[in-house]
C-alpha cells in the first residue's frame, strides 16, 4: 500500500523566541516491509543550521537550530511510503512465552525490558497482562489476546491524559489515547519479561472500504512492537485498534518509550506562552486516485 | 543500607605499607622515617598544624560556614612513598587498563560487537544510567579517544599486589587536591622533599595542557580550551578553579555557553568566542537538554552533543565515558582484554561478580574481609554491605585495607588508606602521574562512588630511583610546549559577579559607616536638637539600607526604639552582606591570585567572626563593625595594587563606584531634606558620612556653609568619597569596557556629572545658599534613580546571560488544535 503522508506542526509564540533547537523524528524509518520512496522536511523560518543523524535505535533524527528571533515556527513533513509488513506466523506456531522471556537478554532486546521514566515497573499493569499468558501459551497468542483486551477494556478519549499522566492513573481510569494504551501494554509485557518497543508513527486517515474509522487517525499514532524470539523477530500490535500492523500503519521511529522518539521536541530561549497546531494526513494513493 | 555496620574485618591485619612482615622498615620508607626522626615528633606535629592552617587560610576550606564548597580536605604531613619499581609496574598496568577501557567504550558507543559476541551482558550496559544513548553512533565509529583522563582506586589484593577497587572514566576528580597537596607539603616539609626527591608532577600537567590542545577538532592550531563546571555549588568547585588555572583554560558554566551554527561559543563581554575543546566536569546525563529529554531544560547546553557528534568540538572525557565505571564491569574485563587487545590483563580488579536481581553472592574468597555491594551499572553510587533487593548488583570482595602511618593528635599511628592514581592521554600515548592521592578511610566514610568533597588525605610520592635522572624519561621525550595565550575575554557571568562583588563590598562599607555614626550619637546621650535631626536622617538612611526595620524612629522623648531596632536588625543585615560577598569571592576565585584570595577570605572571616561573637550592647556592636570596614578597605587596596587594569578589575571598580554614587546621592538627599534653618545639621552629617570632615576643616577652618560643603561632597572631582569622582570613574570605566568613544552609558554618566558639577555655581549664585540647597533633594534622588537605570542598562548589555531555556514538545494527549 502506497501512502502519501503530510504532517504539519506549527508553533505560535506570545513573545519572540531568541534561540531554538528542535529534535525531530519525522522522517519514516526504512524497514523490511516499509520502503521510503521520498521524505522531505520544510521549515519556516528556515533553520540556520541543521543536521541529520541516526540515533542509538537506528531511527533517522533531524536537528534544527534557529538563531534569529522568531514568533512562529512551522515544520511540514511530507513523504511517500510503500508499506506491506509480512503477516505474522500462525500464533500456535510461535514459541511458548516463557521461552521468550528466557532468551530476552540479547543485544537486540535487552534495551526494551527495563523500566523507564515513562513506563515504570507497575504491578497493576503486570497483573492486568498476566491472564493473557497462562503457562505454555504460544507468545503471539498471548500478545494478540492482550492487544484485544486493551481495545475492549479501555476507553479512547482525547484530552483526559497528557504525556505527564502516569500509567498508574491510566490503569485506574481505563481512559486515554494511543500513547497511554501502548505504554500500558508495554508495562504489562515488560513486567512479565517480554521485550517490547514503543513505536511512533501514523495510521491511515480513511479506513479500508467498509470498515469503521480507525482511532488515532489524523494525528501522531503509537503502538507496540513485540518480540517473538530470535527466529521470528518482531510483530507490530496496535492496542488502540486491537489490530496487527500490516499495511495501515507507517513507522516513524521506535524506542523504549515516547521520550526516545517524540516526533518534535525543542528547547527554547524566550517565547513566553505558545500555541500549538498539528495536522496529520495519511492518504492511501488508491483513495486519492480515481477508481480504475 | 546506611544502618548496616562496617565490616570490622576490613580494619584488621591489613598490609602495612611501612613495616614488612618481619617487622623491618621497608627500604623505600627509610627516607621518610629518617626525616621524621631527625625533626622529632613535636616538630612534625607542628608542621601538621601548619598544613591545616594553610589549607584554611589559602582557601582550600570554604570561606564562611554555609558558603560554597562545603568542607575541606586535611593533609597529613607524612607522605606515602611508593616503591619506584612497584610504581613502574602499576603505571604499566594502568596504561593497559586505560587503553582497554577506551577501546571498549568505542565499541559500546559504536557497533557494540562485544555485546553481540556475549563478552559483556547487554542488560548490564543498557541498564546503566551512565549509558548515554544520545552519544551512541550506531552507524559509525565514535570519535577517539573517548577516554582522556583516567583514574583508578587501588587496594592491596589478597596476594599483596595492588588491585583495582574502582575505575574512574567519567569525571575522575582529585587532581586539584593532589596539586594543592604537593604544593603545601613541599612548603611544610622541605626536608622530606630534599631527602626523598619525589618525581615532579608538573610535567604531567604540562603534558595534560599540551594534550588538550592536541585533541582539538581537525587539529586546529591554538584552540580555545574551557573547563565546564556545574558552578560553585559543586563539591569539587575548588578543584575546577585550581585545574583551570593550572591548565590555562577558561572556567565556564553551562549558562556561559551557546551553540550557534553547529559550533560552540562562550558568551563574553566582547561577544561570542569560539570554544574548541571542553574538559567537562558535568555529569553527562545533564549535558544537553535537547538530546536528553529527562534532563532539566535550563541546565546543560542545548545542542552541545550534536556539535560534538559532528566534530565541531572535542568533549573530554567523551559524553558517556563514565560507562567504564560500571561496578560489575570488572567481572568481564579479563576476557574483554584478551578479545580487544589480545593481551592478558596486567592490573587486576578485586574479585567481582555480576549478580542478577536477588541472586546471592558466592562464598567469600580466602584472604578477603567482606563483600561490598554496588548497583551493577552505576559507578557513582557508593557501596553497601548488604545487596539491594530486586536490583542487579556488583559484589566486590574487599581485602583488609592497607595501612600507613599518619599523624593524629601528635602521634603516628597506622591508618587505613585507599590509593587513587591518574593517567592522561593525548590520543596516542598515555602518561601516568608519578604520585597520587591516598585517602584515609574510616568506618562511615564511603570507599567507592563519587570522591567526597572533603576528607583526610596523604600526598603520594614516587622517590627518584637512584639510578635514574631526576627529571625522568617522560619529560625528556615530551615535545617542547607551545606558547599559549589564554583567551583574554572575560565570560559575562564572571564580569557580572565582579560587578556585584564591587557593589556589595561598598554596600558593606556604607552600612558599617552609617551604623557606627548612629551608634556614636546614641551612646553620647543628652542630644541637642541638631544631633537629634542628624539621628533622624541617619535612621532614614539605615532604613533604606535595610539595616533597621520600620520601627526604628527618633523622637525627642525616647531613643529606645532606635537602639532596639539596631540591636535587632544590624547584625543579621551585615552578616547577610558577608554571606553574599563570600559567595561572590568563591565564584570569581579563578580571577584572583592566591594572595588576593587569602587576603579577602582572611579579612572577611575576621569580619564575620567579630559579628558572630556575643554582642550585649551597642558599644560592642559598634566595635564589632570595625573588621568589616577593614575588609572593605582591604578589597579596595588589594584590587588597586594587584589586579591588572582593565578586565576583571574594571568591573569590580564599576560596581563599587556605581554603588557609592547612588549611596552619596541618596544620603545627601536625606540629610538636606528639612527646613533650611536646620541645614547645618545636614551638612555636618554629609561631611561625616563622606569621610570629608578633615578635608573640609583644612580648607575652610571651622566655618560651615552650604556651597563649600556640598561642593566637596557632590561636585569636587578630586574627592574620592564624593559624587563627582564616582561619576567620572563610571564614565571612564564604561568608555574603557566598550572601547567606544561615544558609548551611550559613558555619555549618561557624563551628563549626570555635569549636573553634579553645576551645583556649586548654582549655590554660589543664590542669594540664600540654604534656600537653594533645600531644593537639591529631589534632584539628587533623580540622579540616584538615573544611576539605577544606568546600572540595569550595563547589566543587560554586558552581563545578561542567556535566559533559562525551556522544553516544548508535541504531546499526543495535549489538547492541540487538530485541523481537519
Amino acid at each position: 500500500m502506497i501512502y502519501s503522508l503530510r504532517h504539519r506542526t506549527a508553533y505560535a509564540y506570545a513573545q519572540p523566541v531568541d534561540l531554538a533547537a528542535h529534535l525531530l523524528h519525522l522522517k519514516p524509518r526504512a524497514l523490511p516491509g516499509q520502503r521510503v520512496i521520498s521524505a522531505r522536511l520544510t521549515c519556516l523560518p528556515a533553520p540556520d543550521h541543521h543536521t541529520e543523524t541516526h540515533d542509538h535505535f537506528g531511527n533517522p533524527a533531524t536537528r534544527l537550530f534557529l538563531a534569529a528571533p522568531h514568533t512562529s515556527f512551522e515544520v511540514e513533513a511530507e513523504s511517500l511510503v510503500d508499506v506491506e509488513f509480512a503477516p505474522p506466523p500462525p500464533p500456535e506456531a510461535t514459541p511458548p512465552w516463557e521461552a521468550i522471556t528466557a532468551a530476552a537478554e540479547g543485544v537486540e532486546t535487552a534495551d526494551f525490558l527495563p523500566p523507564t521514566r515513562l513506563i515504570p515497573a507497575l504491578a497493576a499493569a503486570t497483573d492486568y497482562a498476566r491472564p493473557s499468558f497462562p503457562p505454555g501459551r504460544p507468545v503471539l497468542a498471548g500478545l494478540l489476546d492482550l492487544n484485544a483486551r486493551i481495545r475492549r477494556d479501555f476507553t479512547f478519549q482525547a484530552g483526559v491524559t497528557s504525556i505527564t499522566t502516569p500509567i498508574a492513573e491510566v490503569m485506574r481510569t481505563r481512559r486515554g489515547v494511543c500513547q497511554d494504551f501502548t505504554q500500558v501494554m508495554l508495562a504489562g509485557m515488560r513486567g512479565l519479561g517480554l521485550p517490547g518497543r514503543y513505536v511512533s508513527g501514523y495510521i491511515r486517515t480513511r479506513p479500508p472500504p467498509g470498515q469503521a474509522r480507525r482511532r488515532g487517525a489524523d494525528q501522531s499514532h503509537a503502538w507496540v512492537s513485540a518480540w517473538m524470539g530470535a527466529g521470528l523477530g518482531w510483530v507490530g500490535l496496535d492496542p488502540t485498534n486491537g489490530i496487527v500492523v500490516r499495511d495501515e500503519h507507517v513507522v516513524l521511529a521506535w524506542g523504549r518509550d515516547f521520550a526516545d522518539v517524540s516526533p518534535l521536541r525543542g528547547v527554547l530561549l524566550g517565547g513566553g506562552a505558545h500555541r500549538l497546531t498539528v495536522s496529520v494526513d495519511l492518504e492511501s494513493l488508491e483513495d486519492a486516485l480515481p477508481a480504475r | 543500607m546506611p544502618d548496616t555496620p562496617w565490616p570490622v574485618a576490613l580494619f584488621q591485619d591489613g598490609p602495612d605499607e611501612m613495616v614488612s612482615g618481619q617487622g623491618e622498615i621497608r627500604a623505600h620508607w627509610r627516607g621518610v622515617v629518617g626525616v621524621i626522626g631527625s625533626l622529632g615528633r613535636p616538630a612534625v606535629a607542628e608542621r601538621g598544624d601548619r598544613l591545616t592552617r594553610a589549607m584554611l587560610e589559602e582557601g582550600v576550606a570554604s570561606i564562611l560556614p554555609g558558603a560554597a564548597g562545603g568542607g575541606a580536605w586535611r593533609l597529613d604531613p607524612v607522605p606515602l612513598p611508593l616503591e619506584p619499581r612497584e610504581f613502574e609496574t602499576l603505571a604499566e598496568g594502568i596504561v593497559q587498563r586505560a587503553r582497554l577501557l577506551d577501546t571498549l567504550l568505542a565499541d559500546l558507543y559504536g557497533k557494540q560487537e562485544t555485546l553481540a559476541a556475549g563478552l559483556l551482558p547487554a542488560p548490564l550496559v543498557f541498564g546503566s544510567p551512565a549509558f548515554i544513548r544520545a552519544a551512541r553512533r550506531g552507524m559509525g565509529a565514535p570519535h577517539r579517544p573517548l577516554l582522556h583522563l583516567y583514574a583508578v582506586d587501588l587496594l592491596r589484593g589478597a596476594d599483596g599486589r595492588w588491585a583495582v577497587l574502582q575505575d574512574r572514566t567519567g569525571i575522575a576528580s582529585g587532581l586539584g587536591q593532589l596539586l594543592e597537596n604537593r604544593r603545601l607539603l613541599g612548603a611544610a616539609m622541605p626536608e622530606a622533599m630534599r631527602t626523598l626527591l619525589p618525581r615532579a608532577i608538573t610535567p604531567f600537567f604540562d603534558l595534560w595542557q599540551e594534550a588538550l590542545s592536541r585533541l582539538a577538532p581537525r587539529h586546529k592550531p591554538d584552540p580555545a580550551v574551557a573547563l565546564l563546571s556545574p558552578g560553585t555549588s559543586d563539591a569539587h568547585w575548588f578543584e575546577h578553579v585550581v585545574l583551570s588555572r593550572e591548565l590555562g583554560c577558561a572556567l565556564v558554566e553551562p549558562g556561559d555557553l551557546t551553540v550557534r551554527g553547529g559550533a560552540l561559543y562562550l558568551k563574553t563581554l566582547v561577544g561570542l568566542q569560539p570554544v574548541d575543546v571542553v574538559l567537562s566536569r558535568l555529569n553527562a546525563m545533564g549535558l544537553d537538554p535537547l538530546d536528553q529529554p529527562d534532563s532539566h531544560a535550563a541546565a546543560g547546553v542545548p545542542g552541545i552533543l550534536d556539535a560534538a557528534r559532528h566534530g565541531a568540538l572535542t568533549l573530554l572525557n567523551a559524553p558517556g565515558a563514565a560507562l567504564g565505571e560500571m561496578p560489575a564491569l570488572p567481572a568481564f574485563l579479563p576476557a574483554l582484554c584478551r578479545h580487544l587487545l589480545g593481551e592478558a590483563l596486567h592490573l587486576p580488579s578485586l574479585p567481582t561478580h555480576w549478580l542478577r536481581a536477588n541472586e546471592a553472592p558466592p562464598p567469600l574468597p580466602p584472604g578477603h574481609a567482606a563483600w561490598a555491594f554496588r548497583p551493577a551499572g552505576d559507578g557513582l553510587a557508593p557501596e553497601s554491605w548488604t545487596p539491594a533487593p530486586g536490583l542487579p548488583q556488583a559484589a566486590i570482595a574487599l581485602p583488609p585495607l592497607p595501612v600507613a602511618p599518619a599523624l593524629e593528635e601528635g602521634k603516628l599511628d597506622p591508618v587505613p588508606l585507599v590509593l587513587r592514581m591518574f593517567a592522561i592521554s593525548d590520543g596516542m600515548n598515555w602518561q601516568v602521574l608519578p604520585g597520587g592521592l591516598a585517602r584515609h578511610v574510616s568506618p562511615g566514610t564511603r570507599l567507592t562512588g563519587r570522591l567526597p568533597g572533603a576528607g583526610w588525605c596523604k600526598d603520594v610520592w614516587v622517590p627518584a630511583d637512584p639510578g635514574e635522572s631526576i627529571i625522568g624519561p617522560a619529560a625528556q621525550t615530551a615535545p617542547p610546549l607551545a606558547i599559549r595565550r589564554t583567551p583574554a575575554a572575560i565570560p559575562s557571568r564572571v564580569a557580572d559577579n565582579l560587578f556585584w562583588l564591587g557593589r556589595y563590598v561598598e554596600r558593606l562599607d556604607r552600612g558599617a559607616r552609617l551604623l557606627r555614626a548612629t551608634i556614636a550619637r546614641l551612646r553620647r546621650g543628652g542630644l541637642s536638637p541638631r544631633e537629634l535631626a542628624e539621628l533622624s536622617a541617619l535612621t532614614l538612611c539605615l532604613r533604606e539600607a535595610v539595616l533597621v526595620d520600620d520601627e526604628a524612629r527618633v523622637s525627642a522623648g525616647s531613643l529606645t526604639p532606635l537602639a532596639e531596632a539596631l540591636m535587632r536588625g544590624a547584625r543579621p543585615g551585615v552578616r547577610d552582606l558577608h554571606r553574599r560577598i563570600g559567595g561572590l569571592i568563591e565564584a570569581v576565585r579563578d580571577r584572583l591570585t592566591a594572595d588576593m584570595h587569602a587576603t579577602f577570605t582572611q579579612t572577611l572571616r575576621a569580619a564575620e567572626e567579630a559579628l558572630a561573637a556575643p554582642l550585649p550592647d551597642l558599644q560592642d556592636l559598634g566595635r564589632a563593625l570595625i573588621p568589616s570596614l577593614r575588609f572593605a578597605n582591604a578589597v579596595a587596596g588589594v584590587a588597586g595594587e594587584n589586579m591588572v587594569r582593565g578586565g576583571a578589575r574594571l568591573f569590580l571598580e564599576l560596581g563599587r563606584r556605581m554603588e557609592r554614587a547612588q549611596a552619596v546621592a541618596g544620603e545627601v538627599a536625606v540629610a538636606l531634606d528639612g527646613p533650611p534653618a536646620r541645614i547645618e545639621a545636614g551638612l555636618r552629617l554629609v561631611l561625616e558620612l563622606c569621610d570629608s570632615v578633615i578635608t573640609y576643616r583644612s580648607r575652610y577652618l571651622g566655618v560651615l556653609q552650604p556651597a563649600p560643603a556640598l561642593d566637596l561632597v557632590l561636585a569636587d572631582g578630586a574627592n574620592p568619597r564624593g559624587l563627582a569622582f564616582q561619576l567620572q570613574a563610571i564614565a571612564d570605566a564604561l568608555g574603557e569596557v566598550s572601547a567606544d568613544p561615544d558609548d551611550p552609558g559613558a555619555a549618561e554618566a557624563e551628563r549626570l556629572l555635569a549636573i553634579a558639577e553645576n551645583i556649586t555655581p548654582r549655590l554660589l549664585a543664590a542669594r540664600d545658599q540654604a534656600q537653594e540647597a533645600a531644593l537639591l533633594p529631589p534632584e539628587l534622588r533623580q540622579i540616584a534613580q538615573d544611576l539605577a537605570t544606568l546600572s540595569d542598562v550595563v547589566s543587560r548589555r554586558y552581563f545578561a546571560l542567556l535566559p533559562p531555556a525551556r522544553a516544548v514538545g508535541v504531546d499526543m494527549g495535549e489538547a492541540a488544535v487538530i485541523e481537519a
